[in-house]
């Protein structure tokens, strides 16, 4: 009871519901839902949607999570504001201050002390008769002075927007910001800058359109360009003496100009660039080299799906009329599925939680249609359980049971034909039907059941384009490198299969991730194939970064990735960005050697000239194959451990 | 008489004086016990510091710097696990060569649950991502300052709510807690 009451310090009796004040913000009346008053103090509740729309407005954002004793805000311009309940001390930056009065729970709300927040927020309450103007201010100023360049920073309440009210021949740049006020120094004297000696700022206007005079006394024969800002609540003003280099937009070369902070950063869509490169990536290439078609001819049904749980363990019977191959996988993180080839699905595909220990999800799915029909079963398992089929009436019975093997096989195939099982394999004590392999139980050495096969998986598609920056979409960039590459390596005597041969989901549109990325795992798992290449293009927010990187994941695959890394290095004029081990899903969930290759940044300038080069993107294909090739030869296949 | 007195006098003063230090005992003892009590549950997993040390990566997508911001006030370890995310969030003072979170991306709630943290996030991190980089470095700064905290070894991310193998569009398998030897 006395923590608890620690925890959630109730409103006492001097707090009191109110009528919404008349607070007035951007021109309209603040709405709030629940207002309270502490004293003469308002009190905001943290979910109230009058408050909701005034950080919306500011671009901030709160967090807060009933029963926790933290509400942290974050301005738009990226300060934390830490409240805490029960305490009048809150911090701005790190910077500890006091509010009128502690921060207070109420039902599943924090009620904060709202004049203290807007104050930290750059907002001041300026009376205007009856009602209270929240009146935004430049609060922020950071001064840079490097490199012979001096940047002037301004850090506003709310996306600032300003105009240049100064003659083009004045050297004394003046500029005006709309309505917002200041609380800055009106007279700052700027030390160790040749450009700018100091500012003047003059505020104006009236309580709700107020303005702001920023007046620099910048050397004659400097110019100045406005800066990419950090946030969109800031502006950023470059000063330097006529020949130096400055980044940025010219401020003031004609009649007074309105810009605003910082573009909305929104994706470019694909648009008519889109259909440029798409003619790019439509040269023909040799057809891709078929996997071996399925034996049996006749398609099976697959007619009944009956999960029976029972405690520790798990039953699946599966019904299926007519002879049907099948293929069962073992993956390092407890899922197993098997797939039945030359098989559709009767029945509605599942995906359901059966409810036992065994097995924390059932799936069921036509996984391929005509002409190589796959329906798979997949079990997300508890652990590393022993699993079994068993034959059964009409189909066959897969037996999860309650105890893990240790030493269970990773993969094993046979046929079921007229109600028993003929298995390709049985090995003794594991699981049944496994692939005559040897195999440590800490390290299986993954075996490629097609040694000459090479996985490319390029990346995203269809619904996902991935990144799309300066007119390329990454989709299609992926696709014309990896087309490219199937080229290459066909040439070389490699087979090739292609996760996608066209702009298309390789699951389903708009798919979860997990299916989306685990179906490219599955194209290669279910082939057996040699190495799995995943083509992909990188992008950030900031045009400035570029270069080419390489992935892997599994210890095991550092050798793939740097021989692949090194090639392309050697024959590429990119920024060499390193190779680097990430957690990345495709390359973490496929058995063979894999390798994800982040070609270079379409969101970079210099780099998105390479992309739309078709002479840059046969030289990064030709050095990826470079790469395998050199790979291959050190590692020969079956001398490989997929162990983490 | 004096006889007859003196073995009351004596037990009478014998029995006061032992009556009064046994209530001040258990009366120390309670408000030792309370106070304990309180001071667990304001540091529930030790942490009384008066900084925390949050992470950043720098733009070249490998290079973590550490950073030391003031602590609010609760020193419990939810309490700093949210207010530390918030900040990863937040990201370095501006002007500060780092990759950051994508602005709008929202901390809807911190759990800790033994040596595992999870985070919500929400917002614009839901949105379909610009590409791997900046993808593994926010997570990393994110899963290096949390575990930073005494006591959270892992770090499970959720996204509006639910597990999810990336993000949209991502890279980065998410469906698993990450810990700092994921990097």
């Amino acid at each position: 009871m006395l923590l608890g009451g620690l925890q959630a310090v109730p409103a006492s009796a001097a707090t009191r519901p109110a009528a919404s004040p008349d607070y007035w913000f951007a021109g309209t009346r603040v709405i709030w839902s629940k207002p309270q008053k502490r004293g003469d103090e308002l009190a905001i509740a943290n979910d109230d949607a009058g408050l909701g729309r005034f950080l919306a407005r500011l671009g901030a954002i709160i967090s807060y999570d009933p029963g926790q004793r933290y509400a942290v805000i974050t301005s738009g311009d990226r300060r934390t504001i830490s409240f805490a309940v029960g305490d009048a001390r809150y911090t701005v930056a790190g910077v500890t201050q006091t509010a009128p009065f502690a921060p207070y729970v109420a039902g599943r709300s924090v009620y904060l002390p709202f004049s203290a927040l807007a104050k930290a927020l750059y907002v001041s309450l300026v009376a205007d008769g009856s009602a209270t103007v929240l009146q935004p201010q430049i609060g922020g100023l950071d001064i840079k002075v490097e490199n012979k360049v001096t940047q002037v920073t301004f850090r506003s309440a709310s996306p600032p927007k300003f105009k240049i009210v100064s003659d083009p021949s004045d050297p004394h740049l003046a500029i005006q910001f709309s309505g917002v006020g200041s609380t800055l120094e009106k007279d700052r004297h700027i030390g160790g800058s040749a450009e700018v000696h100091g500012m003047t700022i003059r505020t104006g206007g009236t309580a709700r359109n107020p303005t702001t005079t920023v007046i620099f006394d910048a050397m004659s024969g400097t110019s100045h360009v406005a800066m990419t800002p950090q946030t969109q609540n800031e502006i950023a003003i470059g000063f330097a003496f006529k020949g130096v280099a400055m980044a940025g937009t010219p401020l003031g070369a004609s009649a007074p100009a309105v810009a605003q902070a910082m573009p909305n950063p929104t994706r470019e869509s694909a648009g008519p660039s889109t259909n440029e490169y798409a003619r790019v990536g439509a040269e023909v290439v040799p057809p891709d080299p078929a996997i071996p078609p399925p034996a049996l001819s006749a398609a099976a049904l697959v007619t009944a799906v009956e999960a029976i749980p029972d405690g520790q363990t798990l039953n699946v019977r599966i019904g299926v009329t007519g002879p049907v191959s099948y293929e069962w996988h073992r993956l390092p993180d407890n899922r197993w599925y098997v797939d039945l080839k030359n098989a559709t699905l009767g029945v509605p595909a599942r995906d359901e939680q059966p409810n036992n220990m065994a097995a924390s999800s059932l799936r069921i799915r036509q996984l391929s249609t005509a002409p190589d029909p796959v329906v798979r079963i997949a079990l997300s398992l508890a652990s590393q359980r022993q699993v079994q089929l068993l034959p059964s009436d009409g189909g066959f019975t897969i037996a999860v049971g309650a105890l893990d093997n240790l030493d269970a096989q990773r993969v094993g195939s046979g046929k079921v034909v007229g109600g028993s099982i003929v298995a390709a394999a049985t090995p003794a004590g594991g699981d049944m039907w496994s692939p005559p392999v040897t195999a440590a139980p800490s390290a299986p050495v993954y075996m490629p059941t097609n040694p000459k096969l090479i996985v490319i998986d390029p990346g995203h598609g269809g619904s996902d384009s991935g990144a799309a920056r300066n007119g390329l979409v990454e989709k299609d960039i992926a696709l014309d490198v990896s087309k490219r590459l199937r080229a290459v390596l066909i040439a070389r005597g490699w087979q090739v299969k292609m996760t996608r041969e066209t702009d298309v989901d390789v699951y389903a549109p708009n798919d979860s991730a997990h299916d989306e990325l685990q179906a490219r795992c599955d194209v290669a798992n279910t082939a057996g194939a040699r190495m799995f290449i995943s083509v992909h293009v990188n992008s950030f927010t900031s045009s400035s970064l570029n270069g080419s990187t390489t992935y892997y994941y599994k210890p095991s695959d550092q050798a793939l990735g740097d021989a692949i890394h090194r090639s392309m290095s050697a024959s590429l004029n990119t920024t060499d960005k390193g190779l680097r081990k990430e957690d990345f899903y495709v390359i973490k969930h496929t058995l063979m050697p894999a390798a994800l290759v982040e070609t270079a940044f379409l969101s970079n300038v210099e780099d998105a000239k390479l992309l739309r080069s078709p002479a840059f993107l046969q030289r990064m294909a030709v050095s990826i194959a470079d790469g395998i090739g050199s790979y291959a030869a050190k590692v020969p296949a079956g001398n490989y451990s997929s162990g983490t | 008489m004096s006889q007859a007195r003196g073995p009351r006098r004596a037990s009478r003063p014998v029995a006061k004086r032992s009556n009064v230090p046994l209530v001040l005992v258990a009366a120390v003892a309670l408000a030792a016990i309370a106070a304990f009590g309180i001071w667990r549950y304001l540091n529930v997993r030790g942490t009384a510091a008066d900084t925390i040390t949050v992470y950043y990566c720098k733009t070249d997508g490998a290079t973590l710097v550490p950073w030391k911001v003031t602590l609010g006030m609760p020193h419990d370890a939810v309490s700093i696990a949210l207010f530390a995310a918030n900040q990863v969030i937040a990201g370095p003072p501006s002007g500060t060569d780092a990759i950051r979170f994508p602005q709008g991306t929202v901390v809807r709630a911190v759990r800790v649950s033994g040596s595992k943290a999870t985070v919500d996030l929400t917002g614009a991190i839901a949105k379909p991502q610009e590409g791997s980089f900046g993808e593994s470095a926010q997570f990393k700064a994110l899963v290096w300052t949390l575990t930073g905290i005494r006591g959270i070894d892992s770090v499970q991310i959720l996204i509006a709510g639910s597990r999810v193998a990336t993000l949209p569009g991502g890279h980065l398998e998410l469906d698993q807690p990450l810990a700092r030897s994921n990097w």
